[in-house]
């Protein structure tokens, strides 16, 4: 968790990632339940440097709270913020 | 001190005589970046559509291939000159030309058989030249003017076609067309508001002025302007894909950093590097454009985009053409990219194996190869300097 209290949500806008979906997570915040959005900061990178390290699975890649989430979709991410919340 | 290198800066703008389907006027241009030169033709048809269209295109081509085959200016315009057909009605030339050629020392020769004479502007007024008349053998009603001498810098050098000149011609207010007085004014109060006015710029102010002077503001005739300026180059990096050494990481990134002129990062990990290797910061824009990745910012940058969708996107907008570029990072970068004079790509070797996975919804090209299309589509219909350094 971020020093304000706050859940980091990293998204990446590199060229592998943005390809194999990242474009969709650009409307992220759009889909973040309403008692969660004050909750969640979003920050898109020119690359998080996943995609070259075969460890890490498959683009595209999402962070957070510096856990790395291979193969995001809007659903994973939401459940995966909503895990963060609820512990 | 290192001697100062100047850009020619030349470029042409025209409109279609009102109702016609073809340019009856026809602009051809290459510059040869290795040898410090560049050859511009502005060749003016009989008449006006397809047929003005084939006599201006084919008197262009055939001065400017000349030239680039060896042969001398002069020696080419005098052969096209004596070889131009007569038309049969009218008795007079087929086509009228404009022809040039110019070092990047500022050395230029001027040969013009027909068309207005041209404009040189220095520090804000005109300077008239005497020429050299050669008259043709064959054909003694046809006169090549010669001019030869040297630019200084902030020079400009203004050639059109009569449509320019004879606009507006039988109207109450300009009985005998705007004429080249009308145009001297125009240009010296257009440098005047503006001193570092673009010849793309200039040219097109030119062209709209004249067909502001038409009646319902039709062209009468093909009108077209082309502008030379004699300038200090607008230099522009592009840094794009990681070196193929990661040892030499940190020198690249001190030669980018050093670069005096506009910079621009095309890659998400070129960026990381860059960012690492200077000690800065990246914010990237939350929202993408279009169906790019978004922009992102560094300090000392101009700007910060993805790579290789973007690089193949801007190839794609250049070869489509547009009147505006679209509003996403491809069209940001073109406008960078056509405001500059000297563009110099640095352009990292190095793979990133994940962009080989067969899983990909798309192909994506190689760096190499997209960088290299853009080099020729810069440097040929572009008239751009560009240099390529592959790392």
């Amino acid at each position: 968790m971020e020093e304000s209290g706050k859940i980091s949500l990293e998204l990446c806008f590199g060229t592998t990632c943005f390809v194999m979906g990242a474009s969709k997570l650009q409307d992220i915040e759009s889909f973040i339940p309403p008692q969660y959005k004050n909750k969640v900061d979003v920050k898109a990178h020119t690359c998080l440097d996943l995609c070259k390290n075969s460890t890490y699975m498959k683009a595209p890649f999402v962070k957070i709270d510096g856990e790395i989430i291979s193969e995001a979709t809007v659903e994973k991410v939401i459940q995966a913020i909503e895990r963060k919340i609820n512990g | 001190m290192a001697e100062q290198t100047f850009f020619v800066d030349i470029d042409c703008y025209q409109q279609k005589k009102s109702g016609q389907n073809a340019f009856g006027d026809c602009f051809k241009s290459r510059r040869y970046t290795d040898e410090g030169r560049l050859l511009a033709v502005l060749s003016d048809g009989l008449g006006s559509g397809i047929k003005a269209d084939i006599l201006a295109t084919m008197t262009a081509t055939m001065i400017l291939k000349f030239i680039e085959e060896g042969k001398d200016i002069l020696k080419a315009t005098e052969v096209i000159m004596n070889s131009l057909p007569v038309c049969q009605v009218r008795k007079i030339s087929y086509a009228t030309f404009s022809a040039f050629e110019c070092t990047d020392e500022g050395l230029i020769k001027i040969v013009e058989e027909g068309n207005p004479d041209f404009i040189h502007i220095r520090n804000g007024a005109v300077v008239e030249h005497e020429p050299k008349v050669i008259t043709s053998k064959k054909f003694t009603n046809r006169h090549m003017h010669l001019y030869n001498f040297k630019l200084e810098p902030e020079d400009r050098l203004i050639f059109c076609s009569d449509g320019v000149t004879q606009s507006g011609m039988g109207t109450d207010e300009y009985k005998l067309g705007w004429r080249r007085e009308g145009l001297i004014q125009f240009v010296e109060g257009e440098v005047l508001r503006n001193p570092t006015i673009s010849s793309s710029h200039l040219a097109h102010e030119i062209v709209k002025e004249a067909i502001r002077k038409e009646p319902e503001h039709k062209a009468k005739d093909d009108v077209s302007a082309l502008v030379l300026y004699f300038r200090k180059p607008r230099n522009l990096l592009i840094f794009t894909g990681p070196p193929y050494r990661q040892d030499r990481d940190a020198e690249y990134a001190k030669i980018f950093d050093d670069f005096e002129g506009r910079k621009a990062i095309v890659g998400g990990t070129t960026a990381n590097l860059l960012a690492r290797e200077l000690g800065r910061d990246i914010t990237t824009e939350k929202y993408n454009k279009g169906m790019l990745p978004a922009c992102s910012h560094m300090e000392g940058v101009d700007l910060i985009t993805e790579g290789i969708l973007t690089l193949t996107k801007v190839l794609e907008y250049l070869n489509e053409g547009y009147d505006r570029w679209p509003d996403d990072a491809a069209g940001r970068l073109i406008e960078l990219l056509l405001d500059s004079d000297v563009i110099n790509f640095m352009i990292g070797s190095k793979l990133n194996q994940a962009h080989y996975d067969p899983d990909l919804p798309l192909e994506l090209e190689i760096r190499k190869n997209v960088v290299k299309q853009l080099e020729k589509i810069l440097s040929g219909r572009y008239i751009k300097k560009v240099n390529l350094k592959f790392i």
